[in-house]
C-alpha cells in the first residue's frame, strides 16, 4: 500500500473566513447604492413605526402617579395595556393637566410631539400650545407640523402612528402569503403529479378572482373592519405568485444531484424539502415577497382611500388621503405628506426587492450551483 | 514551407477582475500551416479556450489581449476594427464548439440555419444557397440531406447536431477551423466519425485545423503538432510523435502518465504530481521537476488491489478462459514517458505484493445480486395521458458483486447504465425485478427499512458542482448523513469523525468550515466521497464519479477510491461512459447496451478477446495514443502531404 496521502489540487488559504450565500449576496447587495439607501429608509420607518407612540401622542411614555409607576403610553399600542386606574380617575386621555391636578406629586415624561393621533388637541392642554386648528386653517406651522385634518387632528401624528399599519400590513400580509405560497408551491413542486395538477388549479383559480373585487366583497360582508381582517384578506389572495415562483424552483432544484444524494442517505421527503430544496429556492422567493409588500401597502392604502379600509378612528395614510381628496385645492398637506410616505415606501420595498434579486441572481454569480 | 495560414506569436489575454489581473493566457505562440491540425491540449484553465477565442476576437469585456500578434495569412487580427474582423469571422476562420445541442437554435430548421451562414457571406440566391446547404450536408456524412435540412435541432442527434455545426463552419470555405472540444460531448463511436468527417475535410479542402481537447487520445488520432498548455502557460510545443515519444516537460509527462490507458500496466496510476511540484512565486508559476524513480514506480505497478474474478466455476460457465491473466501483457505497446525504464515493465511479483489476480472462493455468497431489473417509463399521449408505450431504460439485467469486488458498467449515453445503478438504490423505483443486498430484497422494502438500508449502500455522482447543497458547509454536507442514520454521539462527536473523513480523502480539517463553491471539482468530489462513506457503507456505486474531472484531477480520485477500496473492503459498481476507465477500476466488466448487458465478463477478458460485435465497436473507437499507432498514422500524413505537393 502506498503510504502518501493524494495531493490537494489547491492549497486554500486558510486564514479567510468562509463567505457563505447570504454573506455574499449581502456584500453585493451593499454595491447597489440605491438599494441601500431604501434599505435604510425601510429599517427607519419600521424603527418610527415600532417607536409611534414615543415619538407622537399625548399620553405620558412613563409617570408616576399616587405612588405607582405607570406606562399610558402602551395604550397606543392596545387599549388594555393603559391602566384601568386611569379610566377610573376619568382622566379621558387627557394627562397633561389632569396628572398634577389629582395627584400634586406626581410627575411625567410625554412624547417627543404632543400631538394626538385619535383627538384634537385643545388649547390650555399642553403650555403655549394653541387649539388644533381645523378645516382650511390646518396649515402645517410650528405645532401641527404636517398640518391638521378637517376635525383637527394632528397629520404628523396620524402619519406616524399610520406607519404602524403601513407596516404590519405589509409584513404580516406577506407573511400570510409566503407561509401559503410556499408550502403549496413546494407541494406542487416536489411530489409532481396529482398534487400538482390539483394545486396549480386552485393557483390559478386564485390568479382568476380579482383580488380588489374579492377584497371588496369580504369587506362588504363584515360589520366592523379591522386591519387584522385586510392583512388576512390580502394574504390569501396574494401568494400565487410566491407559490409559482416556489414550485418552478423546486421542480428545478429537486433534479440536482444533491438532492439525490440526500434521498440516497436516506433523507426523508420533509427533510429533502425543506433543509435542501428550500435553502436554496428561498433567495429567489424572497423577491417577489419585497414586491408584494410594496403591493399589500398600495392595497390597504387605496382601500383606505376608498374608505373601505379599517374603520375609524384609523390612522393609516390613505384614510388621511381620503380625507384631502374633498378639498384638494385648499388642503394640499393632506395629499403631499401622506401621498409622499405611500409614494417613498413602496418605492423602498421595490428597490430593495430590485437589489435582492441582483444580488441573489444565479446568473450574476459564478459559483452559485 | 508554405506559408502559415494563422501565425500567433507571444499571446497574451488577461482578465482583469476584482481580485486582481488573471493570466489566462501567457505568451502562447505557434503556427498553422495550411491542410496541418495543431492541437492544443490543457486541461481547465489552462487557456486553451480562451486562446481560440482570442483568435476570433470574441473575448468576453473583462478580458483584453495585452500584447501579441496573430497573423491571419499575414493581416494581424489583434488591431484590426471590428467591422472587418465580423468579415472574417465565419469566413475565414470558423469555429465549432462543444455542445451542440445548445449551439443551434432551436426554433429555426438546421436547413435554415446553415443557410443563414451562406447568405451572410456569400452572394447568392437562396435556391443556391440551399443546394449548397445539402451538398454540405452530404459532405459531412448526414443521410437524407434533403430532408434533413428541414429538420429541427430536436429531431437530430448528437452527433447530427455537431455535424450540421460542422457543415455550418464549413459553409464559406474557411482556412482556419478552430474546434473547441467538439467531441467531448460524444459517444466515443460518434466521436471516431466526428474525427473522421474532420480528417476528410482538412484533406481535402486543405484546410488548416486548431483542435482544442483535454484528451490526448483525441490529439494522437487527430493532430500533426501539439501545443501543452499550463494554466496559461505554454509548456511544450512540437510534433506530434516527439511529444508522445519523447516528452520534455514534467507536466507532459504527468499527463501522459496519470491517463488509465486501456492496456495501462498499473495498479494505481501516477498523477502529475509525480512528475512536478508547482510554486507560485509573485504571480508566476515555478515548475520543479521531480523525478519518478524506478522504485515508486514499481510501487504503482504491483503495490494496490489486483483482480477480484468470479468463482472459477461461474466464469467457466460464462465461457471465459480461467488462465491467470497478466494486466500489461495486452496488445499494443505502452506508451511511457522517457523516465520509465521500458525493462520495468512487467516486473516480477515482489514478496508484499498483491497476487495479480485472485479468485472469490466456490460457495461465497454474493453481496449484491441483481435478477431481472427492469425500469421502463411510460410514454404519455393525447388528452388523457393515457401510457401508449414504454420507453425501456433498463430491460432485465441481471449480475452478482461479491463482497469486495468492482463491478464496471460500460456503455454510451442512453444505454441504461445510470438508471441501473440508481434503481439498484431505489433512488429510481424498478418497474420489475429484484436486488438482493445480502439476502435482502431491497426492491420491497418500505420506508424505514429503506432508510436502515441506505446505510449499507451509498451512490457518488458525476457532477462534483451539482451534488453538494451550495448553502451548506463541508461539515454540514458530510455530518448529514450521520444525523440521519443516527451515527455518533452528538454534534462534537459527529464533527471529529468529519474531519477524520476528511483527512482520510485527503483534504484539510480546517476545510470543514467552508462552502462547497470554495473547492475546485477534484475537492468537491473528495467531499462527496467522505460524505457517501460517512455512513461507513459496505457498498458504493461510482456513476461516472471521474467523468467530469481533469485527467490529472481524475487520477488522484482514482487512485482514492482504490485506495479506500483496500482499506475500508469495499464494493463498488463502477459505472462510466470510458471503457479505459473502467478497464482500470473493474474485476468484472458488464457492456450495456440498449438497456440490456451484452456482454459480462473480467474485464481484462473482455477488452482481449470482445464477443460482441458491439464491445468490439467500443474498444475500436476509443483514442488510441500507442506510439506505433501514432508512427502509423504519422508516416501516412506524410505520405498524402508528399502526393498533394
Amino acid at each position: 500500500m502506498l503510504t502518501t496521502p493524494p495531493e490537494v489540487e489547491i492549497a486554500l488559504a486558510e486564514s479567510a473566513p468562509s463567505a457563505g450565500f447570504w454573506r455574499e449576496s449581502w456584500r453585493r447587495f451593499c454595491r447597489r447604492r440605491l438599494a441601500l439607501v431604501a434599505l435604510a429608509f425601510v429599517v427607519a420607518l419600521m424603527a418610527i413605526a415600532a417607536a409611534a407612540p414615543f415619538i407622537a401622542g399625548t399620553k405620558p411614555i412613563i409617570c408616576k402617579y399616587k405612588g405607582h409607576i405607570y406606562f399610558p403610553a402602551l395604550g397606543y399600542y392596545n387599549r388594555a395595556w393603559e391602566n384601568p386606574i386611569f379610566a377610573k380617575d376619568r382622566f379621558r386621555g387627557r394627562y397633561a393637566g389632569t396628572l398634577a391636578e389629582k395627584d400634586p406629586d406626581s410627575w411625567a415624561i410625554f412624547p417627543l410631539v404632543y400631538q394626538d393621533p385619535y383627538r384634537r388637541v385643545r388649547a390650555g392642554e399642553w403650555p403655549d400650545q394653541p387649539e388644533n386648528p381645523f378645516g382650511k386653517e390646518g396649515v402645517p406651522s410650528r405645532y401641527n407640523w404636517f398640518g391638521t385634518n378637517p376635525q383637527g387632528f394632528d397629520v404628523f401624528a396620524s402619519m406616524v402612528h399610520g406607519a404602524q399599519t403601513a407596516v404590519s400590513v405589509g409584513f404580516v400580509s406577506m407573511g400570510i402569503a409566503a407561509a401559503i405560497g410556499i408550502t403549496l408551491g413546494a407541494l406542487a413542486g416536489y411530489f409532481g403529479g396529482w398534487i400538482d395538477v390539483l394545486i396549480s388549479r386552485v393557483i390559478e383559480v386564485v390568479m382568476c378572482i380579482p383580488s380588489l373585487v374579492l377584497i371588496l366583497a369580504l369587506v362588504a360582508m363584515l360589520d366592523k373592519v379591522s386591519n387584522v381582517h385586510l392583512m388576512v384578506i390580502v394574504g390569501c389572495t396574494g401568494w400565487t405568485g410566491i407559490a409559482r415562483l416556489t414550485r418552478a424552483e423546486f421542480m428545478k432544484l429537486k433534479q440536482l444531484e444533491f438532492v439525490s444524494a440526500a434521498r440516497a442517505m436516506g433523507a426523508g421527503a420533509s427533510r429533502v424539502m425543506f433543509i435542501h430544496i428550500l435553502r436554496n429556492a428561498l433567495a429567489p422567493v424572497l423577491v417577489p415577497i419585497t414586491f408584494g409588500i410594496a403591493d399589500a401597502i398600495l392595497i390597504e392604502s387605496g382601500l383606505s382611500f376608498l374608505g373601505f379600509g379599517a374603520s375609524p378612528p384609523n390612522p393609516s395614510w390613505g384614510t388621511l388621503l381620503s380625507a384631502g381628496r374633498r378639498s384638494i385645492e385648499e388642503t394640499w398637506w393632506l395629499i403631499v405628506f401622506p401621498g409622499a410616505a405611500i409614494f417613498l415606501t413602496v418605492l423602498a420595498y421595490n428597490l430593495i426587492g430590485e437589489g435582492l434579486q441582483e444580488a441573489t441572481d444565479p446568473r450574476l454569480r459564478q459559483d452559485a450551483h | 514551407m508554405s506559408t502559415a495560414v494563422i501565425d500567433v506569436n507571444d499571446l497574451k489575454t488577461y482578465f482583469h477582475t476584482e481580485e486582481g489581473v488573471v493570466r489566462a493566457v501567457d505568451g502562447v505562440s505557434f503556427r498553422i500551416e495550411p491542410g496541418r491540425t495543431l492541437g492544443i491540449v490543457g486541461e481547465s484553465g489552462s487557456g486553451k479556450s480562451v486562446t481560440s477565442l482570442s483568435i476570433m476576437r470574441l473575448l468576453a469585456s473583462s478580458a483584453q489581449i495585452e500584447s501579441g500578434r496573430i497573423a491571419l495569412l499575414r493581416r494581424d487580427l489583434v488591431r484590426l476594427p471590428e467591422p472587418e474582423m465580423r468579415s472574417i469571422r465565419g469566413k475565414e476562420i470558423s469555429m465549432i464548439f462543444q455542445e451542440p445541442m445548445t449551439s443551434l437554435n432551436p426554433v429555426f430548421t438546421v436547413g435554415d440555419q446553415v443557410m443563414e451562414a451562406i447568405l451572410l457571406h456569400q452572394k447568392v440566391t437562396k435556391a443556391e444557397a440551399r443546394q449548397r446547404t445539402i451538398e454540405l450536408f452530404k459532405e459531412v456524412g448526414i443521410p437524407n440531406p434533403e430532408q434533413r435540412v428541414d429538420s429541427y435541432p430536436h429531431q437530430m442527434s448528437g452527433g447530427q447536431k455537431q455535424r450540421v455545426m460542422i457543415a455550418m463552419a464549413l459553409s464559406c470555405n474557411p482556412k482556419l477551423l478552430i474546434a473547441d472540444e467538439p467531441t467531448t460531448a460524444l459517444d466515443v463511436t460518434i466521436q471516431a466519425q466526428i474525427l473522421d468527417i474532420l480528417r476528410k475535410l482538412r484533406d481535402e479542402r486543405g484546410m488548416a485545423i486548431l483542435f482544442i481537447t483535454h484528451d490526448l487520445g483525441v490529439i494522437a488520432e487527430i493532430a500533426d503538432d501539439v501545443l501543452v498548455m499550463y494554466r496559461g502557460e505554454e509548456v511544450e510545443y512540437g510534433p506530434v510523435l516527439e511529444i508522445f515519444a519523447n516528452p520534455k516537460h514534467p507536466y507532459t509527462k504527468g499527463l501522459l502518465a496519470c491517463r488509465p490507458r486501456l492496456d495501462t500496466p498499473y495498479r494505481l496510476l501516477p498523477t502529475v504530481d509525480d512528475f512536478m511540484t508547482v510554486r507560485v512565486v509573485e504571480g508566476r508559476l515555478e515548475i520543479t521537476e521531480k523525478q519518478l524513480d524506478a522504485m515508486r514506480l514499481n510501487e504503482l505497478k504491483t503495490h494496490g488491489r489486483g483482480r477480484l474474478l468470479h468463482p472459477l466455476s461461474e466464469l467457466a460457465a460464462m465461457g471465459h478462459a480461467v488462465a491467470p491473466i497478466a494486466p500489461g501483457s495486452a496488445r499494443g505497446s505502452a506508451t511511457m514517458p522517457s523516465t520509465v525504464d521500458p525493462t520495468q515493465r512487467n516486473p516480477p511479483a515482489e514478496p508484499g505484493a498483491t497476487k495479480d489476480v485472485q479468485y472469490i472462493p466456490e460457495g461465497t455468497k454474493p453481496l449484491l445480486s441483481v435478477e431481472n431489473l427492469e425500469v421502463h417509463f411510460p410514454v404519455r399521449r393525447g388528452l388523457l395521458a393515457r401510457t401508449v408505450d414504454h420507453i425501456r431504460a433498463v430491460d432485465g439485467i441481471s449480475f452478482k458483486v461479491y463482497r469486495g469486488q468492482t463491478l464496471g458498467l460500460v456503455g454510451e449515453s442512453g444505454c441504461g447504465k445510470t438508471t441501473a445503478g440508481r434503481a439498484t438504490l431505489r433512488l429510481v423505483e424498478p418497474t420489475g425485478g429484484r436486488v438482493w443486498l445480502d439476502g435482502v430484497d431491497v426492491a420491497s422494502l418500505g420506508s424505514a427499512d429503506l432508510r436502515q438500508m441506505r446505510r449499507r449502500m451509498q451512490i457518488i455522482f458525476q457532477d462534483p458542482y451539482g451534488s453538494l447543497n451550495p448553502r451548506m458547509t463541508v461539515e454540514a454536507a458530510v455530518t448529514e448523513p450521520m444525523v440521519i442514520q443516527g451515527i455518533g454521539a452528538g454534534r462534537q462527536d459527529r464533527r471529529d469523525r468529519a474531519a477524520a473523513l476528511l483527512e482520510e480523502v485527503g483534504l484539510q480539517t480546517v476545510h470543514l468550515r467552508r462552502y462547497p463553491h470554495e473547492f475546485s471539482g477534484g475537492q468537491r468530489q473528495r467531499i462527496c466521497i467522505a460524505r457517501a462513506i460517512a455512513v461507513e457503507p459496505e457498498f458504493l456505486i461510482c456513476d461516472e464519479s471521474v467523468s467530469a474531472l481533469d485527467v490529472s484531477v481524475q487520477a488522484q480520485v482514482l487512485n482514492l477510491l482504490k485506495r479506500l477500496q483496500e482499506t475500508r473492503g469495499l464494493t463498488y459498481i463502477f459505472i462510466s461512459h470510458d471503457l479505459s476507465v473502467v478497464k482500470f477500476m473493474a474485476d468484472m466488466m458488464a457492456v450495456m447496451n440498449a438497456g440490456k448487458i451484452i456482454e459480462f465478463g473480467p474485464s481484462e477478458a473482455i477488452y482481449r478477446d470482445p464477443r460482441e460485435e458491439y464491445t468490439r465497436k467500443l474498444i475500436s473507437a476509443t483514442p488510441n495514443d500507442d506510439l506505433d499507432h501514432i508512427r502509423q498514422v504519422v508516416a501516412q500524413r506524410e505520405r498524402t502531404w508528399v502526393s498533394r505537393k
